[in-house]
């Protein structure tokens, strides 16, 4: 067994004597004796060398691709040795929130160069620390913009099904209702959105690009929603922003999106990082964590948590949310591979999924499969085939390659990012080829 | 120190990929942004000596004592961070078909399962991904399962005084009303108080056993009759297992629904601020509710199931899985007796911290304490004007961590000392000395603890500024 306690028995004894005590059980008898449990149901404990056993034994039932195609909200992406290498200091890992600043300028300056990259990417000028992953900073942004008589939000059937999931969960508490429009071609149907919109509308909320992997005319959709004074929340790929229209630039109130493209595994889905960002107009009402700058006492410039008056261990039941952990080394990370692609690198990145995205889908092409939507895509688009997903899909499984996300019997979402090679992407083809 | 954007310098590159090997394809230029964004530009060397700067800025438990009460801030075994970082567990997708994750839902099933045990439900989720996040999905099956007796009148949810924060904010965001009850003198729930508020509308009683002031509720048998018999269930707030893991369960006090906080008590690192992670448990009645998807065990494997009067999703995916697979490595190495004793030596360590200091630093009289203690400062204030805030700044000169300060809301200058299991004597007996001088200094020299920290990485911050003329990001200067 191992237990991780560095008290020796002689010690104990000791402690016990001073406490005024002779066993360790009289320290509990404010607990009801009845109540007290005999034993749980639990293994014995393990040597660190069998828990290493049993844990690597686990991970070995999972299958590691070689290639891999898919994507639909977690992404495959190249992380740089120098992130990898960097955030596993220990400091980082086995710190706490920063509530003590005077000991922790590391963790409050790394998240404000975080929030300041964020604010970068997105051309917002308000981040906060992050939230729970891109679905929650989504319900989080919808429950910003809701108001006493404005109480819809407004999205299509092409944002990811798990963020309308989360939407809808957070939604009916509060008495807020979402409205689900059909996307026309895969894309935001602008005369439906005017329809649809009212004096009740809290917000429109798109993601771009979509989750067709399609780029969105989000400007547009930006100037309807404000022109019946409803919020405007994109939910963007951190990934794309190198090259796409900022938020900002398309008129957006609060930006999110999920930033496990920067440098995070796919780690089975979790844990990620949810990113926020707002204009300063939101500023007081954003959930989370918020490090600001200020100085101390001599002058030095300092960084502090601030603007905590929102929030729940200050406000309790009149805070905005009750947001209190989040992903902060996650977050750490993000601004990690952000700082080690730079702009440039990060372009670079965008390109090349665009790049090997448009290169696998006219291969896909090039045996029988069509591309659904006729609109602009990113890294990821939708096929329509004559042979059944499942065939396709196990076909590739058998050469060592996870394709796409099967969207129904006959189509296919399928993603590329610059991990690929045309080779990949070739051998993948040719594994389809051969399915009839 | 500089911030990254001070340091960096156009045109020097970091990390580097592969060039593409197929034909270039860009972006329309209607959907291009005007400019690159204003990110660093630096140099290996430079991206390491920053971080590298920046995490020896940073305070961790590997660096110190870190009695951070409520936080449970155990040592973070590294085996753990080795296992997640295997490749059959960061490597695959979420959405990869059932049968190539066999290990990862076993992860979510085993795990799950040892949770219930430990906790007495009948069945948990990991989905939500941090404490507050649990409490919320812990309230919304409450309200399902009022809902689908058709009882709609309980709106209200009850918390006392001593509760954290999350508690009345993930309980609005719930949907309920809250009502506060008062401490009484023994610092448990007034039970009069209690009777007082519960009825038709009761929805829940969210309660943190032991309370935020590290005492066990003793009148929890009597407290679950009067929510039970009023209609209501009984919400267990697990920030504090960490002190009864092994010892007592609360399905067995009588509680109905309890998050974990996985980065308190199963000893998962909390990497400044997270990923958590906030298993929630609950009993038979309530498990038909529980986020989707469920993971459950079958003749022919590991899959996933979605039950139709589920609460629905309260995160991506299957939530902070590399953290559960810390949390299971964790419960592995320590198996049932394991689990036990880092309960018992979190109290015995909170008591031998307690009974050294409580002459100078006084808390609740005549009772051992759980696994933390609250002392109030408030006689060392009137005496000499320095205050547990000030305390607090000069253990920092000291080189330890501070204890939570000014919570719980009804103890006057409050300073909250959980020590945990894995510190050892040595360490506990260094921080009692310096604690004990750290009490003199007060009647020596008031002026200068009030100035502390003085060999701190930056003195006090100005708080107000901070608040008042918001800078929350770096400008380029103009």
């Amino acid at each position: 067994m191992s237990d991780y306690l560095s008290t020796t028995e002689r010690e104990t004894k000791e402690m016990l004597e001073k406490i005024g005590v002779s066993t360790i059980d009289e320290l509990f008898e404010d607990i009801p004796a009845d109540l007290k449990v005999k034993k749980l149901k639990l293994p014995n404990g393990k040597s660190q060398q069998e828990t290493m056993e049993i844990m690597s034994a686990l991970s070995k039932k999972n299958k590691v691709y070689d290639v891999i195609l898919r994507g639909a909200g977690s992404y495959d992406h190249y992380i740089p040795s120098m992130v990898k290498n960097l955030a596993s200091r220990s400091e980082f890992i086995t710190a706490y929130t920063p509530y003590q600043a005077e000991m922790s300028q590391g963790i409050l300056q790394a998240i404000f160069e975080y929030q300041s990259m964020i604010c970068n990417l997105t051309g917002m000028e308000v981040s906060n620390a992050s939230v729970y992953n891109g679905a929650n900073a989504a319900a989080e942004a919808m429950l910003m913009c809701a108001e006493k008589n404005r109480k819809t939000l407004i999205t299509f059937d092409n944002i990811r099904p798990d963020t309308l999931k989360v939407l809808k969960t957070y939604a009916s508490p509060r008495g807020i209702t979402v409205l689900v429009l059909p996307a026309k071609d895969g894309v935001c149907d602008l005369s439906a959105l005017k329809a649809g919109l009212n004096d009740n509308t809290a917000c429109v909320y798109i993601e771009q690009p979509n989750y067709f992997g399609l780029i969105e005319d989000a400007q547009k959709i930006g100037e309807v929603a404000h022109e019946a004074k409803a919020k405007f929340v994109m939910g963007c790929n951190p990934i794309s922003l190198a090259v796409l229209k900022s938020p900002a630039e398309c008129g957006a109130d609060i930006a999110v999106g999920d930033a496990q493209p920067l440098g995070l595994p796919m780690s089975f889905g979790g844990p990620y990082v949810g990113f926020m960002a707002c204009t300063s107009k939101e500023m007081r009402k954003i959930p989370g964590r918020i490090v600001g700058e200020t100085s101390d006492h001599d002058g030095n410039r300092a960084y502090v948590l601030t603007l905590q008056a929102r929030e729940q261990h200050i406000r309790r039941e009149k805070a905005y949310s009750n947001i209190c952990s989040n992903q902060a080394y996650c977050a750490l990370i993000a601004s990690m591979y952000m700082s080690a692609m730079g702009a440039d690198g990060m372009a670079e990145v965008a390109e090349a999924c665009v790049s090997y995205a448009h290169y696998l889908a006219e291969s896909l092409e090039s045996v029988g499969l069509k591309i659904k939507y006729s609109g602009e895509f990113f890294h990821e688009f939708v096929t329509v085939s004559e042979v059944p997903a499942d065939k396709i899909l196990k076909a590739l499984d058998k050469a060592g390659i996870l394709g796409g996300l099967k969207l129904s019997k006959n189509e296919i979402l399928w993603c590329a990012t610059e991990k690929l090679s045309k080779a990949k992407i070739d051998e993948a083809v040719e594994a389809i080829r051969r399915v009839k | 120190m500089n911030l990254i954007f001070e340091i960096s310098n156009k045109g020097a590159r970091c990390a580097t990929i592969r060039k593409p090997d197929v034909k270039s394809a860009k972006i329309n230029k209607k959907y291009a942004r005007a400019e690159k964004p204003e990110l660093p530009e630096v140099s290996e060397v430079d991206f390491a000596r920053h971080y590298t700067a920046l995490s020896r800025r940073a305070f961790g438990v590997d660096t110190g004592f870190y009695p951070l009460g409520s936080c449970t801030m155990k040592y973070n075994p590294k085996i753990n961070e080795e296992v997640a970082a295997l490749e059959g567990f960061t490597q695959i997708h979420p959405l990869q078909p059932e049968d190539s994750v066999q290990g990862a839902l076993e992860v979510i099933e085993t795990l799950g399962g040892y949770l219930a045990e430990i906790t007495g439900m009948e069945g948990v989720t990991l989905q939500p991904n941090a404490g507050a996040h649990g409490e919320y999905t812990g309230l919304l099956l409450i309200k399902a399962y009022h809902a689908a007796r058709g009882d709609t009148k309980r709106t209200k949810v009850i918390v006392p005084d001593s509760a954290h924060g999350t508690n009345p904010a993930s309980a609005v965001m719930a949907g309920f009303e809250i009502i506060n009850v008062p401490s009484d003198e023994e610092k448990g729930v007034d039970l009069e108080a209690l009777k007082g508020v519960v009825g038709e509308d009761t929805a829940a009683l969210m309660l943190t056993n032991p309370t935020t002031l590290g005492l066990f509720e003793k009148n929890i048998k009597e407290i679950s009759k009067i929510i039970h018999n009023a209609g209501g269930l009984l919400y267990y707030d697990g920030a504090n297992l960490n002190a009864v893991m092994g010892i007592v369960r609360p399905g067995d006090m009588g509680f109905d629904v309890v998050h974990l906080n996985l980065h308190k008590t199963f000893s998962t690192p909390h990497g400044g601020g997270g990923p958590g992670s906030g298993p929630v448990g609950c009993k038979k009645e309530l498990v038909q509710f529980l986020p989707n998807p469920a993971v459950v065990k079958t003749d022919k494997g590991y899959k996933f199931d979605c039950g139709k009067k589920s609460i629905g999703k309260v995160a991506s995916y299957y939530g902070n899985f590399g953290v559960y697979v810390r949390a299971l490595a964790y419960i592995t190495a320590l198996g049932a007796e394991g689990i036990k004793s880092a309960a018992e030596h979190a109290v015995l360590n909170a008591n031998y911290l307690k009974v050294n200091i409580e002459d100078l630093y006084p808390t609740e009289k005549g009772r051992h304490c759980m696994h933390e203690f609250v002392v109030s400062m408030q006689d060392l204030k009137d005496k000499t004007g320095v205050s547990a805030m000030d305390i607090a700044k000069t253990m920092i000169d000291r080189g330890y961590h501070p204890p939570t300060m000014y919570f719980p809301l009804i103890i006057h200058e409050a300073l909250m000392f959980e020590p945990t299991e894995t510190e050892n004597k040595r360490t506990l007996d260094e921080v009692i000395a310096a604690l004990r001088e750290i009490y003199e200094e007060a009647f020596k020299d008031p002026e200068y603890m009030k100035a502390a920290p003085h060999h701190a990485q930056i003195g006090r911050p100005d708080e107000v500024k901070a608040a008042r003329q918001p800078i929350v990001r770096y400008k380029k200067p103009e």
